[in-house]
């Protein structure tokens, strides 16, 4: 059954153990404008879990927030049952939660393969005395990410492109590099932000296999956010909606799809219309 | 004879200082996009201060003031010279290194680097103000006894011994896992960041690597003309270091090298030698330092990548588990269009 | 007492040469969103056009200033359309932009030292009897300063709020993507800006040399650090951030001579830049709504 968040509704009405990533509460004001405004939810792990709302809705700041890139002004953000709010994004990181970008950032003037290479963390080699003084001790590793990259480089289908600049991928290459690039960090949590947004068909459903697959394989748990609601409805477990910067509703597509605050959220987009139905 | 030999071996000295100073711009700004538009700063901390660990004590009575004068042996002048500068590039980092805007950074470094000539100049019992050090002890000159022209024979191969190991251990650090994190800190700090990277760490290590360098070059400067004054080391000379690095193709330390040579061997210190008209004593500097600024702007509009462009990291091919290699690397460019 | 208060006095005439200087600076980097390193470059063309159209044309000062202005703030449009323009167009990075500044700080401030000289000058008005306004003192000069100031502070703040021109600059300056979508010519708003920024630097350099008295083609550069100070205090592209800025710094690199020497003014404006960076970076007048 979809649950609809109550207006009234104390902002911690999610326990940190909900789920891998749970978020209590939070809120964030740029300026004028609330965008993000008691947003709560659960990402259980081993689902693929979508994040939809409408433009402005407060998806994006979400991600941000979550990651660490925003501080918020109040709320909680647990992963694996840690508090991680307001960490900086790479002490996140190093806990293994992973987001992408909006758009393709891959390190344009690095080869492809080395955008993979750069991914392991805290890595024999990143340490300046090793580094300078000590090659040998890290050239093992070295290998190791290297069969490791070029594994997941094939997986993906750019082996064949591993010499070349990422500047000269093509869209889709660059956002399957995206991917490819996040799975090397080895996350339990990917956040993908819009990873469909403006590719064709066919590499929606490639991207989508792919996901299935690093899911089963890899056991890695997914958040999307995410515009296009056929995918998420083929894709995804649990949907969350969001809108005006606070949970709207969450549950599978089909039964929000019978909840007229959500239907009326995606019509209207509007403030003073969400609060009347819920 | 011995004038000819004499000269190029001042040609020769210069060119490896030059290309250390290029090294460790390379390190900051070619590695890991750091804009540091005081390199010359770092220069004269390293050379001032492994000048008064070198000098004897103050002599009252002649005018000229300094701290420390620790009538130290060379080896330990130059180390001092290069960690004061590695300090000082750690403290200018501590604030620049903070923001993530590369606009901030290149102004604090700038400003920064002002301060520390006003204080220079201005403060006459460090470093002798605008007069500046001069009488720096030359390493084993004492020992070898040797005529000025064949003297510089030997500190070229000083000279050049020192730069080598700057360049092995600048390549070194180039393609390490360090180097590579650096260079996507370069190309996108949030994304590297993200993927928990410690970019300020890595920047701050770049930072005051960079400055250690670019101080062990100021070291064998103060010795080779055993004077350094801050007329020496104005905003023009930060900009013959920037000129090399973009000329010659940043990024690459065989780029600096032949940047060092273009700019600062070729263009900039062979003006030196032309004739200055007695009227207009200020008119060669101004035309080289026209010539320098203009030269960049050039460049980064003709060949943005420099003369010799940053390389692809090749790595050695590792056999896959599986055959499909081919097959599915044929089937992507099909699929890649958007 | 009355020399604190005499202090306060000179140190509101810097202000307003530094609120000129630097509302200049911050409108060109937000409406174009890069440094512009070149800027003590562009004082000292307003100090120099002019003295020659003062000494040589043998034009009446104030007429003389006016010339110098108008003739910085072109200057300024061709280094645009001439160089920097191109690069942007080619979307050159704004880290390169900044370098091509920085080269372009390097060409300038060696030609006008070239044309006009190593050694210093200064423009030949009287300096006149001091003015007392109560415990304050100023030469005719500082006052005139003064008034100047606040007249283009207020000329500026009318431009920004009730013209169009000024509107669409605020625009650019808060949104340039969408400024563009919605149908302003960022283009012809570009060179005006440019020519705005100009004049403002040509004025802030014919203040800043009336100012020290003396002047010669490096002036204007080492000023460009309290400048900096001015504009990263009140927060890149905020014009009324800048004027804030420099009406703080202002004071302080007075005051603070009361204390240690003037030869330390600089270290005064880097400590601002400093505390300004490490405490709020994004200005004390925050922008609005960016994300």
């Amino acid at each position: 059954m979809a649950t609809e968040t109550d207006d009234f509704a104390p902002a911690t009405a999610v326990t940190p153990t909900d789920g891998l990533l749970v978020v209590a509460g939070l809120a964030r004001r740029f300026g004028g404008v609330q965008a993000l405004d008691g947003c709560s939810f659960a990402v259980e792990e081993g689902t693929i879990t979508a994040l939809i709302g409408p433009n402005g809705a407060g998806k994006t700041t979400l991600v941000n927030v979550v990651a660490g890139a925003i501080r918020p002004d109040s709320g909680r953000v647990y992963f694996a049952g840690q508090d991680i709010t307001a960490r900086p994004s790479h002490q996140i990181a190093l806990r293994g939660l992973i987001r992408t970008f909006q758009l393709s950032r891959e390190y344009p003037q690095l080869t492809v393969l080395e955008n993979l290479m750069v991914s392991p963390q805290r890595q024999v080699g990143e340490r300046l005395s090793v580094a300078l003084l000590r090659p040998g001790r890290y050239r093992a590793q070295e290998r190791a990410y290297l069969e490791r990259a070029v594994q997941i480089l094939d997986d993906f289908g750019l082996y064949g492109q591993r010499d070349e600049y990422a500047k000269n991928l093509s869209g889709g290459q660059k956002r399957l590099l995206e991917l490819a690039r996040a799975v090397m960090a080895g996350p339990r949590l990917l956040i993908l932000d819009e990873p469909m947004a403006g590719i064709n068909p066919a590499l929606v459903d490639r991207l989508s296999a792919h996901m299935l697959r690093l899911r089963a394989e890899m056991s890695i748990t997914f958040l999307m956010v995410e515009h296009n609601l056929d995918v998420v409805e083929r894709l995804c477990d649990h949907v969350v909606v969001m809108a005006v910067g606070r949970t709207l509703a969450t549950g599978t597509m089909a039964e929000l799809r019978q909840n007229a605050s959500v239907v009326t959220a995606y019509l209207t987009g509007g403030v003073a219309d969400v609060r009347a139905e819920s | 004879m011995g004038v000819v030999i004499g000269y190029i071996a001042t040609l020769g000295v210069y060119f490896c200082i030059y290309n250390i100073f290029a090294f460790g711009l390379n390190i900051q700004f070619g590695y890991t996009g750091i804009l540091d538009f005081t390199v010359i700063t770092f220069m004269a901390v390293g050379g001032y201060l492994a000048g008064v660990a070198a000098l004897g004590p103050e002599q009252p009575g002649t005018d000229i003031y300094y701290v420390l004068g620790l009538s130290l042996p060379w080896p330990v002048a130059l180390l001092i010279g290069a960690a004061a500068a590695g300090a000082v590039g750690y403290l200018i980092g501590l604030i620049a290194l903070r923001r993530l805007r590369s606009d901030y950074l290149a102004i604090v470094t700038l400003a920064a680097g002002s301060i520390v000539y006003g204080i220079v100049g201005n403060d006459t019992r460090l470093f002798d103000g605008f007069e500046g050090l001069v009488g720096v002890p030359q390493p084993l000159s004492g020992v070898l006894n040797l005529n000025p022209n064949d003297y510089t024979v030997v500190f070229l191969a000083l000279c050049a011994v020192i730069m080598a190991v700057c360049w092995f251990l600048a390549n070194r650090l180039y393609k390490s896992p360090l180097g590579r994190t650096m260079r996507a800190i370069r190309e996108d700090l949030e994304v590297a960041e993200a993927y928990g990277k410690r970019t300020f760490r890595v920047r701050m290590s770049a930072m005051v690597i960079g400055s250690i360098y670019v101080g062990i070059g100021g070291v064998l400067t103060i010795w080779f003309v055993t004077s350094l004054a801050p007329a020496g080391w104005g905003t023009g000379e930060t900009f013959v270091v920037w000129a090399a690095l973009i000329v010659g193709g940043r990024g690459n330390n065989l780029g600096a090298v032949v940047g060092s040579f273009l700019v600062a061997v070729l263009f900039n210190e062979a003006t030196r030698f032309l004739p200055a008209i007695s009227s207009l004593p200020n008119l060669i500097p101004e035309i080289r330092n026209i010539c320098i600024g203009g030269l960049v702007i050039l460049t980064l509009w003709f060949r943005p990548q420099g003369v010799v462009a940053e390389r692809k990291a090749r790595f050695f091919v590792v056999p896959l588990q599986h055959g499909t290699v081919a097959g599915s690397a044929a089937a992507e460019v099909a699929v890649s269009g958007d | 007492m009355s020399l604190f208060l005499l202090t306060l006095g000179f140190g509101v005439v810097t202000a307003s040469v530094l609120a000129l200087a630097s509302v200049g600076l911050s409108l060109q980097f937000g409406v174009t969103n890069y440094v512009n390193f070149a800027y003590g470059a562009y004082l000292a063309f307003g100090m120099f056009f002019t003295y020659t159209a003062n000494t040589a044309l043998h034009l009446p000062f104030w007429l003389a200033a006016a010339v110098g202005v108008v003739a910085t703030g072109l200057v300024a449009v061709l280094i645009n359309i001439a160089i920097l323009e191109p690069f942007v167009r080619r979307g050159t990075s704004g880290f390169f932009l900044l370098i091509v500044t920085f080269g372009l700080s390097l060409v300038l401030l060696n030609a006008i030292q070239a044309i006009w000289g190593v050694g210093f000058d200064q423009f030949p008005i009287a300096a006149g009897s001091p003015i007392r306004l109560g415990p304050f003192s100023f030469t005719a000069a500082q006052l005139a300063i003064v008034v100047i100031a606040v007249m283009t502070l207020v000329a500026m703040h009318l431009l920004l709020t009730r013209t169009a021109l000024g509107r669409a600059m605020r625009a650019m300056s808060d949104n340039p993507s969408l400024a563009r979508a919605s149908g302003i010519d960022t283009h012809r708003v570009t060179l005006w800006t440019w020519f705005i920024s100009g004049s403002l630097a040509g004025l802030g350099g014919i203040t800043l040399a009336l100012n020290t008295v003396e002047f010669q083609a490096f002036t204007g550069n080492t000023f460009l650090f309290v400048i900096f100070g001015a504009v990263i205090l009140g927060g890149i592209g905020q014009i009324y951030g800048a004027m804030v800025g420099a009406l703080i710094i202002g004071l302080a690199v007075n005051l603070s001579g009361l204390v240690i020497s003037s030869a330390y003014d600089l270290d005064v404006a880097f400590v601002f830049l400093v505390l300004a960076l490490l405490l709020r970076p994004q200005g004390l007048i925050a922008a609005r709504g960016k994300a």
